[in-house]
């Protein structure tokens, strides 16, 4: 084609054609090195002594236990978070009020603050020696180094990640689709059920997967509250930890290997809504 | 779905609350002790089942000794604790008072049923030529031992090494501060636990001799293979008198008393002893330590705690405190 | 039933957007509220609407105190600047929207909902394009998909917020005259925004001209075109 152009100098938006290779082939390199040798080593490690053996990892008590504590706090997380998700940026987007740039800031709080202080916080309010820590072991009550602990460690991690997802979409998409709503006499309820969900449906669904991931794949907070009673409070990722430490690699890259296929899976899910919607997500990006 | 995990959630949240034939202890330890533990934990439930017909389940929870004890003391509901050091065991009785002051006069032998003590671990062969504390600093040799602010273990190491040049001769304070600090200039990585180092030293391949435990020692030697690494004992070293005790306040909160001070009382009888032996720990038993000669060589001197540093109070607050002896001489990245 | 309003006011933090307007539209007629940005006309639909609250002031339609009403239960056909369709609704389901969220009691059955979409397809001149989305219409077709969601609610009022703003100049003749029409036979009455003086002119029985948040005249287009009531309206027209 380019045989056929009259002028020999480049249009101001077409790069060469070496700083494009060296460009695309460093940054194929970057994330090859980087992201993708990384997961297929601890497949390859997981399976280095076989796959039965690296199910049997995975098939053990203190194993399934853990698989099943990460399940359980992401089932409680997500609920949790996709409510206040959706409350906090249906606010934001749609009303003004007083602190409202306040509440935006501190919604990022948990992406600025180091996991260990979130663990940490949580130590100091429900610990034995934070403010309620007496209380709570006079009522027989165990918050941190349980369940609840867990859950609220993980709740913090995971806060941001669907009402950053749902802030912009909502803010984009402005408040004159809710206002003819209600103008048509649709009540409050209706109108958030028929006209906003709806809308931000795509957007609220890329919001649960992350979540989702971060919730189960979350170290440092939960590693603090944790208290590592192996078969109780241990999630997937700190038992990972706990093989490799046992000198049982193949048993932690095993586990290692569910956690990364877990992210496999988020991104294969997040590639099909992408490919699978196309036409919608785009139509719900238009005005 | 919902209720699956809605049942899911209630078993957890109720796995807490013991049945009446059965009881629950929770064991909060160190960082090498997972496979004594393992072992002894279902010994005891075996036992216990033998003379009570009580089922009982030992939970385990395991991380450097300080941090452990910090858990604790912020409200980890430990039945037993089994700490690297007696120094962490009075922490929890100061800070969060669950436990009398006197708990160590409370078991034989310091409460610590078993001893251990800090050797080198060396790759095969000995290619520096490593024998004594002396032979750490020559020239290019890289020491692989965890940090001493964080882990227990590590503080015994420095102790150890600090003896030794006290005892040189015309040894003093002065020289003994310049050998530690000679010491650490060839720590490339400080882990935070010993068994953090040990994978620096055996799974990462950093360092020409690892400071570590005499059990970690063995383990390492068993888990990779006596044909990689081997242990060196140098004519002195320490006495480690790794604690046990119960904590008062919540075995009575649990009505596990009974139990918790039978499993305790389990760590000195034969059976337990044998299983400590087995897994390079020293058994206060002399019979069952000489039987175990070919493991547990005989050290020309082991100091002590108590008698050559003051007891681990004043060895803390003159070492290892912030500003203290050890903040001193060493300096980060150098 | 005129629509009477009386000294509404409005400020928007400490800005006022409407110091105290009066204007009483007799029923049926075609309002044009006309007046450069920032003069407070799209407000002053908006409250008229329940979008917005005014501070103070009274708007009473007949008997009814409008201002009493939350806007869900004010039956104002509101249409929007940029439509403001339901983009993940079909046409058919746009029109009908008002239609469906009203209480169980009062909600006219399936078949007759159906039968109510198609007649106001057809008076927009959209039959056959019920199943179309919003995305998959041209500009001028979207505007009368609004129209015919405002009308299906059988609205008390029109109120037309820049019906024509975002169409180009040929679409946007067309769909004045339908408009104006549409209006005649309906016999709604119809308040509509716009900044455009040719446009008001054109269509309404009565313009408005607003400035600062006040009223400078109100009278038949010929009227304000012969007799401006003050500099503003003759420097606004003969721009």
């Amino acid at each position: 084609m380019s045989a056929k152009r009259p002028y020999r100098y480049r249009g101001p938006r077409e790069d060469a054609p070496l700083l494009r290779l060296i460009l695309s082939a460093l940054a194929i390199g970057f994330i090859g090195l980087f992201l993708v040798l990384p997961v297929v080593l601890v497949f390859a490690e997981a399976l280095n002594s076989g796959l039965a053996f690296a199910l049997d990892a995975i098939d053990e008590p203190d194993a399934r236990s853990a698989i099943r504590l990460s399940l359980i706090a992401a089932a409680i997380t997500l609920p949790l978070n996709i409510v206040f998700g959706v409350a906090a940026s249906w606010a934001i987007a749609k009303f003004d009020f007083p602190g409202k740039s306040f509440l935006t800031t501190l919604i990022d709080l948990p992406y600025a603050i180091s996991p260990v202080v979130a663990g940490m916080i949580y130590l100091l309010v429900f610990g034995l020696q934070g403010w309620f820590g007496e209380y709570l072991r006079d009522a027989d009550v165990q918050i941190v180094f349980a369940l609840p602990g867990i859950v609220l460690a993980t709740l913090f991690v995971s806060f941001p990640f669907v009402a950053r997802e749902l802030i912009p979409l909502m803010q984009d998409q402005g408040r004159t689709e809710e206002e003819a709503a209600i103008s048509l006499g649709a009540s409050g309820f209706q109108t958030f059920l028929r006209v906003t969900l709806p809308n931000i449906k795509w957007g609220l669904m890329y919001g649960v997967l992350l979540c989702n991931a971060r919730a189960m794949g979350e170290f440092g907070a939960v590693s603090v509250v944790s208290g590592h009673i192996r078969g109780l409070t241990n999630t997937m990722p700190l038992h990972v930890e706990v093989l490799y430490n046992d000198y049982q690699s193949v048993g932690a890259f095993a586990v290692a290997s569910l956690l990364a296929l877990l992210a496999l899976v988020t991104l294969a899910l997040k590639a099909l809504l992408e490919w699978r919607y196309a036409d919608e997500i785009a139509a719900a990006h238009r005005h | 779905m919902n209720r699956f995990a809605l049942s899911l959630f209630l078993a957890a949240v109720l796995a807490g609350a013991a049945e009446a034939d059965s009881v629950k202890l929770l064991n909060v330890s160190y960082d090498p002790t997972r496979e004594l533990y393992r072992a002894i934990d279902a010994a005891f439930a075996k036992d216990w089942k033998a003379k009570t017909g009580q089922d009982v389940t030992i939970n385990q929870s395991h991380g450097g000794s300080g941090k452990q004890a910090r858990s604790v003391i912020d409200g980890l509901d430990a039945d037993v604790v089994t700490l690297a050091l007696a120094y962490d065991i009075d922490a929890i009785a100061q800070h969060a008072k669950l436990l009398p002051g006197n708990w160590i006069k409370r078991l034989p032998n310091n409460s610590a049923p078993y001893t251990s003590t800090y050797v080198f671990l060396v790759r095969k062969g000995n290619p520096w030529k490593i024998k004594d504390w002396g032979d750490l600093v020559k020239p290019g040799v890289q020491v692989i031992t965890p940090n001493p602010k964080t882990s227990g273990g590590a503080r015994w190491a420095y102790l150890a090494a600090w003896a030794y040049a006290m005892h040189l001769p015309g040894g003093n304070a002065a020289k003994a501060k310049a050998f530690v600090a000679e010491l650490f200039k060839h720590v490339p990585v400080l882990d935070t636990g010993a068994r953090g180092s040990t994978l620096t030293f055996v799974q990462r391949g950093i360092g020409d001799v690892q400071l570590t435990w005499e059990n970690e020692a063995h383990l390492a030697l068993k888990e990779f293979g006596s044909d990689k690494f081997e242990i060196v004992y140098p004519p002195t070293s320490i006495l480690a008198e790794p604690s046990v005790a119960l904590v008062d306040r919540n075995v009575d909160r649990h009505g596990t008393r009974k139990v918790a001070e039978a499993y305790l009382r389990f760590l000195y009888s034969p059976l337990g002893q044998e299983i400590e032996a087995n897994n390079y720990y020293r058994p206060r038993d002399p019979q069952l330590l000489a039987a175990h000669a070919k493991e547990f060589p005989k050290i020309g001197k082991l100091y002590t705690v108590d008698a050559d540093f003051g007891g681990w109070q004043k060895a803390n607050a003159a070492h290892f405190a912030d500003g203290g002896i050890f903040d001193q001489v060493y300096k980060p990245g150098r | 039933m005129s629509l009477v309003i009386a000294n509404i006011a409005k400020e928007f933090g400490r800005y006022p957007a409407l110091k105290g307007v009066s204007l009483t539209l007799p029923t049926g007629k075609f309002v044009a509220l006309l007046g450069p940005s920032g003069s407070g006309k799209t407000t002053l639909l908006r409250i008229l609407g329940g979008l917005e609250i005014p501070d103070a002031g009274s708007a009473r339609l007949g008997d009814t105190d409008l201002l009493a009403m939350p806007a869900r239960l004010r039956r104002t056909g509101f249409v929007f600047q940029n439509y403001a369709l339901f983009r993940h609704m079909t046409v058919a389901d746009n029109i009908a929207f008002g239609l469906k969220v009203r209480p169980r009691a009062n909600r006219p059955p399936k078949a007759e909902i159906a039968a109510r979409v198609e007649t106001l397809l057809e008076l927009v001149q959209l039959d056959g394009l019920g199943g179309r989305y919003p995305s998959q219409l041209s500009g001028g077709q979207r505007q009368r998909v609004a129209l015919a969601r405002a009308l299906a609610i059988e609205p008390r009022m029109l109120l037309l917020d820049e019906p024509f703003g975002a169409l180009d100049a040929k679409v946007r003749k067309e769909l004045r005259g339908w408009l104006r029409s549409l209006q005649q036979r309906l016999e709604l009455t119809t308040v509509f925004v716009t900044h455009d003086q040719e446009e008001a002119f054109a269509l309404a029985d009565l313009v408005a001209v607003m400035n600062l948040g006040r009223i400078e005249q109100f009278g038949t287009p010929d009227e304000v075109r012969r007799a401006p009531a003050t500099p503003f309206v003759a420097d606004f027209i003969a721009s």
